[in-house]
């Protein structure tokens, strides 16, 4: 077990376009829910875990002092973390802050960027501003954070290829380590889908957001990032080892409502309700989860899916050792397919997705998924 | 002309207490319901076993509401004069495609109850059937049902049955088959209007009206016995085919099979030999004793030949053998189905299907589907068409792929139907419209005097088969009422349209049409694929072609982008099973050349004006 995620799933307003597991701040609420959290992580056997990762919602809701109090916790149970990531929202990181984190052990910083463009911000539903962002930036970097990261978002309704590279470009003078350049992805069930339904007009084609993407790879490529997963970019040695052990299908343990875990070829997402999770924990019973047990080929298939998103792509001799599968050989068709239409590169060892590809990885991918 | 005149050399019998009838209507009009109460009534079934009745039938005759196979039944009834009689109700299918089971049931009979809605009175079918009785010298009993409807207007459709029909308003009976009303009125006007049968003993002559095929005892046959008997025991032999088998049981309906000694003339029964294939024994064949055959066979027989083809193809996952053994199996029981193997360089390999008529294609269809979990691309249907070739040779195309080059060919012709629509007047104009841009030529306007309309047409069927039905029900809110009969072939300026995608011609959505109308059918046709077919990895040029040149163009441009923002430890299981439904609707599509088709593109043809 390589990797621990914690989700806190609390924000101090929600995105119209958000589909995580999140509610609105409420005092009383965040105080049960991170009660009920120390003891799901109290209750799991201990043990070394390489990668830890604080998300959300967004995590730094809870100030810096509770914060650290779960670092220490998590360290107790299954540090020394080689990476400690935790995602932040720039407009509540206050002075002193940052050191906290760092002081808590954490290593990297995820901000929450999405956008230089007023408008954008505006249109995303998010509060910061341009100068929040700079000083949330400075203020790891002061802090002697290893590696700051920001998110950012294409495909807003609005953008244009003018926009955007004005986003890349301020996004690239603040000279993060890590950027995540994110295709909107409208989600049912949020204001945006409503919005789309209501106006589709109003949100890019297919056309426009290719060109969007396209330009993010070439921006950040110009500027020294190493485009090493479909949506991420990294200077050398500032990959988030965390999000790769994903990719790798290594197993992971998530803790917090809504969390996935993955274990023995077992992956489970515990409950998305609030109330069952809370509930749960009360009455120290298990989270209510759903659960999946990928078998043979279907496992490969996924593990397939998620290597093909990595630059590094699927190495057959790893590939072979794993899932005691002939990459090459049992996808053949498959693979000639995509050979000749340009989305997939193949060598002596690996298979990686051309550039055509990833703009086109569903297409890819999907074809090597089996049911399971 | 009687189709059953006997023999006059040998003594004539006279079967007293026997009388053949069947029930004939529009569809809605209450047959089944009449039936029903018939079957009640003569305490044929009880009434606690009429839901199983119900239940029994075949679904998809309840869902459509209509009768596609025919079953005779014999009611005991004891009539107010005292003698019981033995009534056999010989029920015809109600649909246009199969007017020939239809012509042959009414050949077994002398009688026909001729049922009207008292609400929406005459109708195309209630005409059409109604002269096809008069054809069969049947004695009509007028019925005017559903009385007792609010919106029934018995006295404006008395006036209809009265011009029309040219029959006396004191013949007609009223009558509420829902409600029991007129029921007893209607068991004596059998008796005593109906002429019994007449027949000789010598020769043996029984008319097949219909057949069943039954695993266990092999083909049933269903007959008219005209002369003579027939027996288990008896050599008998098929007049159309010539063979002679040995009969093993005979019985009658009551309604469920009833084994007796003998069928005597007059009587209406089943008769099983060891016939194994329904190819073998045709609807309106003569069955004749071997040893002493009669002369001649008993009148009307005539081969079935298929209106409509179309070809069916296995989609992805279903196996060519499977369809081929499905269709084997309802070939069993429905010998006017026929089909050949074809290969189509779109869809592989299938089977090029005749059928009576579209809703034959579509009731087939539905049953390979339904009944035999077959997952099928149907491609649009088409009419067979007569094509004289250059050198004089004349082949019957019933696929448009196979129609020769232009320069191969002196002239096509194509089937002609007699069409006729019954509507109220505000929809002529609406009428005229859909039936000119169909072809059709106004051959009789007649004005009824409650103001409906009587049109007649002249049209080529390949024109009626294409969602003209539905256009028509449509566009007259269902007011106008469609029948129509087959009338020979005429010559027309006729070209093969084309549909080329990513430049290879996809023989498959190839048609056959009107050359004033090929370019516009192009247009339609290529939009509606563009429509119809989703963005594909490239980008997708849809052409149509007259003679190998191109009359209409459209791109479905190259899907460029398609990938999945985020796949992170919580998005994976759902970004997978994503993946896996993109790839379930991948899968249902056809892959035609590089270009992936849904199943829909195939009928497009059918759509167009939807």
């Amino acid at each position: 077990m390589s990797a621990i995620y914690v989700h806190l799933p609390f924000c101090p307003y929600i995105c119209p376009y958000c589909d995580f597991a999140k509610w609105p701040h409420r005092g009383s609420l965040a105080h049960d829910y991170f009660a009920a959290l120390v003891d799901e992580i109290r209750r799991e056997p201990a043990f070394a875990a390489r990668t830890l990762y604080l998300g959300g919602g967004t995590p730094n809701t809870y100030g810096c002092a509770r914060i650290a109090d779960l670092k220490a916790l998590l360290d107790a149970h299954f540090g020394p973390f080689s990476e400690s990531s935790i995602e932040l929202n720039p407009e509540l990181v206050a002075a002193g802050d940052m050191d906290a984190y760092a002081r808590a052990g954490f290593d990297r910083v995820s901000i929450g960027v999405q956008s230089f463009e007023p408008r954008e911000i505006g249109t995303l539903g998010r509060r910061h501003t341009q100068s929040e962002v700079t000083r949330a930036v400075s203020a790891a970097r002061q802090a002697g954070v290893r590696s700051v990261s920001i998110d950012l978002m294409f495909g807003v309704p609005g953008q244009t290829v003018q926009s955007w590279g004005r986003t890349l470009k301020s996004a690239v003078t603040l000279a993060p380590d890590h950027i995540s350049a994110y295709g909107l992805t409208v989600e049912e069930g949020t204001p945006f889908w409503q919005w789309r339904e209501k106006e589709p007009g109003v949100f890019p084609g297919d056309g426009l957001e290719a060109d969007l993407y396209e330009l993010a790879i070439d921006e950040l490529g110009a500027a020294g990032y190493e485009h090493y997963e479909i949506s991420n970019f990294a200077r050398p040695g500032h990959r988030c080892a965390h999000n790769e052990n994903y990719w790798a299908n290594g197993e992971y343990r998530g803790f917090g409502v809504g969390a996935a875990s993955y274990r023995n070829g077992v992956r489970w997402v515990q409950s998305r309700e609030l109330g069952s999770y809370l509930q749960a924990l009360r009455d120290g019973v298990q989270v209510p989860a759903q659960c999946e047990h990928l078998q043979s080929a279907a496992a490969a298939g996924e593990a397939v899916m998620l290597a093909l998103r990595t630059a590094d792509g699927v190495a057959f001799e790893a590939f072979a050792q794993r899932y005691g599968i002939d990459f090459l050989e049992f996808y053949r068709p498959v693979i000639r397919d995509m050979q000749r239409d340009g989305l997939l590169a193949v060598d002596g060892e690996r298979a990686r997705l051309t550039q055509r590809g990833r703009l086109l990885a569903n297409d890819v991918c999907g074809a090597f998924v089996t049911f399971a | 002309m009687s189709t059953l005149r006997p023999d006059i050399h040998a003594r004539q019998e006279v079967a007293t207490h026997i009388r053949n009838f069947c029930i004939i209507a529009h569809i809605d009009h209450g047959k089944t319901t009449l039936s029903d109460r018939l079957l009640e009534t003569t305490k044929t079934i009880e009434l606690r076993d009429m839901e199983e009745q119900m239940l029994d039938a075949m679904d998809l005759e309840r869902e459509r509401g209509i009768t596609i196979k025919a079953h005779p039944v014999t009611l005991n009834y004891r009539a107010k004069d005292g003698q019981t009689y033995q009534l056999n109700l010989i029920d015809t299918p109600g649909h246009v495609d199969f007017s020939y089971e239809v012509s042959r049931s009414l050949a077994a009979c002398e009688g026909a109850i001729l049922i009207i809605d008292a609400a929406q009175g005459i109708e195309a079918q209630t005409l059409a059937n109604y002269h096809l009785a008069l054809e069969h010298n049947l004695t009509i009993i007028p019925v005017l049902n559903k009385i007792d409807l609010p919106s029934a207007d018995p006295e404006r459709v008395m006036g209809e049955i009265e011009e029309l029909l040219i029959i006396d308003r004191d013949d007609v009976i009223l009558a509420s088959a829902k409600n029991g009303i007129g029921i007893q009125d209607i068991l004596e006007a059998i008796v005593a209007r109906i002429p019994p049968p007449r027949g000789n003993r010598e020769h043996l002559r029984a008319l097949v009206f219909d057949a069943q095929f039954d695993a266990y005892r092999g083909v049933v046959s269903y007959v008219r016995i005209v002369d003579g008997e027939l027996s288990p025991g008896t050599k008998y032999m098929s007049m159309a085919h010539e063979r002679s088998y040995e009969c093993t049981e005979v019985g009658v309906f009551s309604p469920q099979m009833r084994q007796i000694p003998k069928l005597e003339p007059g009587n209406v029964g089943y008769v099983i030999a060891n016939i194994k294939s329904l190819g073998d024994i045709d609807v309106g064949d003569t069955i004749t004793g071997t040893n002493h055959p009669a002369h001649v066979p008993l009148p009307g027989y005539r081969k079935v030949v298929p209106m409509v083809y179309c070809g069916l193809y296995p989609n992805e996952g279903v196996e060519y053998s499977d369809l081929r053994d499905a269709l084997e199996k309802l070939k069993l029981n429905d010998s006017s189905l026929v089909y050949e193997p074809e290969t189509s360089v779109a869809l592989g390999f299938g089977f090029r299907c005749g059928f009576l008529g579209l809703l034959h294609m579509e009731i087939v269809q539905e049953r390979l589907e339904r009944n035999y979990d077959l997952d099928l691309i149907a491609t649009s249907p088409s009419v067979v068409f007569r094509v004289t070739k250059s050198d004089g040779t004349v082949e019957l195309i019933d696929n448009p792929s196979k129609l020769p080059a232009s320069n191969y060919i002196q002239s096509i012709e194509e089937p002609y139907v007699k069409a006729t629509i019954m509507t109220p007047p505000e929809y002529v104009g609406a009428i005229m419209e859909i039936t000119q841009s169909r072809r059709g030529a106004l051959s009789n306007m007649e004005y009824l005097h409650d103001g409906r309309v009587i049109m007649t047409y002249e049209m080529p069927l390949i024109e009626v088969i294409v969602e003209f039905f539905d256009i028509l029900k449509s566009r007259t809110k269902g007011y106008a009422s469609l029948d129509y009969e087959l009338i020979g072939y005429r010559e027309g300026e006729l070209v093969k349209l084309e549909i080329l995608l990513n430049a290879e011609p996809v023989d498959a959505l190839s048609s056959i049409v009107a050359r004033e109308k090929a370019a516009a059918r192009g247009r339609a046709l290529t939009e509606k694929l563009k429509e119809l077919i989703p963005r594909q990895m490239f980008d997708v040029p849809i052409q149509a072609a007259i003679g190998g040149k191109i009359v209409a163009r459209e791109t479905v441009s190259a899907m460029r982008k398609n990938v999945l923002a985020k796949c992170y430890g919580g998005d994976i299981t759902r970004k997978r099973k994503l993946l896996e439904k993109q790839k379930v609707g991948k899968e249902r599509m056809k892959r035609v050349g590089r270009v992936d088709l849904p199943q829909e593109a195939f009928m497009a043809v059918l759509k167009l004006e939807e």
